[in-house]
């Protein structure tokens, strides 16, 4: 048996359209992610030093809020598999809606039900990433900006965000690559994606030393763009 | 002689320790006030007291019309008005130092960009430093940095200005710079509360100096009269530990 190339550039076309799919959902689940994750991890800190702190009265009772509904979304999502996520999205949920509402039928095609696993996935873990970022901003820069009397909008828009921005790019790379590795997860839910479509292939022509190996080849390229993107806007920034 | 800052009574608690003990203190315009005393004394917090860094737990602070702790919603006004510098600098690190003047003028006084870029520009030029505008913080040594943060204070035009042991974290040949524009300040009218060990600047710049322990206030009065004639055994053995 000889390796044959004659077997991957014929699945070329399938597995571009696989990895087209795959870099669809894991970038819109990402961005997606990425918002959540931002609010998440400012709603699990709300109100304390890290953010301006000195919270009283009715904003007090709103912070406790925020973070406790913070904590359980994070809790429950890390404590759970993203196939269970997925499946749950895909098959459970329609019919939780119809047993809690009686409305029948609601259900999300599998692509969208995917950028939603993919988002609500990423984003418990990227709340994450933010929180500690964020904490790890220097006290005295916070109490500097207060000190000038900016409100607490202003302290993380221009002080807070900007310079934990630059501490989370790292850790939220990781986060990009092993979201868009996750992708090859809704294999289970129906999704065309690039480990699916490899799987096709394979089951036709039992190839799977050239299939496998082109399809690890896809996932890596689409890996590579996403540090290298992350790289460049790091290196854009200011050092600090 | 208008007074604004008024201390009636505060004391000031973090959990079960009392920190500041019913603090009086009266501080009018255009006074130059040197807050010393060993560590743990107070004055770091006494400070920070007015800004609201840290809010008072009883009694009645004033600042510029303001009462605390009653009207602590209103404590960003009081900031407005008034001025910090820190023992650590603590400029933005993400802005050049030209950027970090400007900060205060856009956000809390509103100024267009071109505007508070100028202003900028000249408080550079007034601490000595209009030749290093676009430079990062992390480019400039511990002095000029100082420097720099002074001017980020003075650009908001605060009515007073609290200094937190400004020349600590610097090497003696960078702090005569720092002393220097503070005493600056000084003379033009500025009103200022500077806790420091620099006695030197005291006596040349001060018009009052307070020594605490242990949350009081012991000694207060005319610098070189105080540092000529010390009352307490307390502030005896304090300035010959700071080799006075």
């Amino acid at each position: 048996m000889t390796f044959q190339w004659s077997i991957i550039v014929d699945s070329i076309p399938s597995l571009i359209e696989g990895a087209r799919l795959s870099w669809y959902i894991a970038i819109t689940g990402i961005l997606g992610g990425l918002v959540l994750g931002t609010v998440a991890g400012l709603m699990r800190i709300a109100g304390t030093k890290a953010v301006g702190g000195h919270t009283f009265g009715f904003a007090r009772v709103v912070s406790r809020f925020c973070q406790i509904t913070a904590f359980c979304y994070i809790e429950l999502i890390r404590g759970t598999p993203i196939i269970v996520q997925a499946m749950f999205i895909y098959f459970a949920l329609p019919m939780l809606i119809e047993v809690t509402t009686g409305v029948r039928g609601v259900r999300f095609d599998a692509v969208t039900a995917a950028v939603i696993t993919i988002t609500i996935n990423a984003g418990a873990y990227m709340s994450e990433i933010v929180r500690g970022a964020v904490q790890s901003v220097n006290k005295g820069l916070i109490e500097a900006g207060m000190a000038m009397g900016i409100s607490k909008l202003q302290l993380i828009s221009s002080i807070i965000g900007p310079i934990a921005f630059r501490r989370a790019i790292p850790p939220l790379g990781n986060q990009f690559i092993i979201s868009l590795k996750d992708t090859s997860l809704f294999i289970v839910i129906g999704v065309g994606e690039l480990t699916r479509q490899g799987q096709e292939i394979m089951a036709s022509n039992f190839r799977a030393l050239e299939i496998w190996s082109a399809v690890a080849v896809c996932y890596l390229i689409m890996t590579s763009a996403l540090a290298l993107t992350l790289r460049l806007i790091e290196r854009r920034m200011r050092k600090i | 002689m208008k007074p604004i800052i008024e201390f009636k009574d505060v004391s000031k608690s973090f959990g079960s320790t009392e920190v500041l003990h019913n603090i009086s203190l009266t501080i009018n315009e255009n006074e130059v006030i040197v807050l010393v005393g060993p560590s743990g004394s107070g004055k770091s917090t006494l400070l920070r007291c007015v800004n609201g860094l840290e809010m008072v737990t009883t009694g009645d602070l004033v600042v510029n019309g303001i009462h605390l702790p009653r009207e602590k919603g209103r404590v960003r006004e009081i900031r407005k008005e008034v001025g910090m510098v820190f023992q650590l600098f603590f400029l933005f690190p993400h802005m050049t130092a030209l950027e970090n003047v400007a900060f205060g003028p856009r956000k809390v006084r509103k100024v267009s960009r071109r505007e508070a870029k100028e202003i900028a520009h000249d408080l550079l030029e007034k601490v000595g430093l209009e030749d290093r505008g676009h430079h990062l913080p992390s480019e400039l040594s511990g002095g000029q940095q100082q420097r720099v943060a002074i001017a980020r204070a003075l650009a908001i035009k605060p009515k007073v200005m609290l200094f937190d042991e400004p020349t600590s974290a610097l090497d003696p040949e960078l702090r005569e710079e720092v002393l220097n524009v503070m005493t600056l300040l000084a003379n033009e009218g500025m009103t200022m509360m500077v806790v420091s060990h620099e006695m030197s600047f005291a006596k040349k710049a001060g018009t009052r100096l307070l020594f605490m322990d242990n949350g009081r206030i012991d000694e207060d009065g005319e610098p070189s009269e105080i540092l000529l004639n010390p009352q307490t055994e307390r502030l005896q053995n304090f300035l010959r530990h700071v080799g006075y």
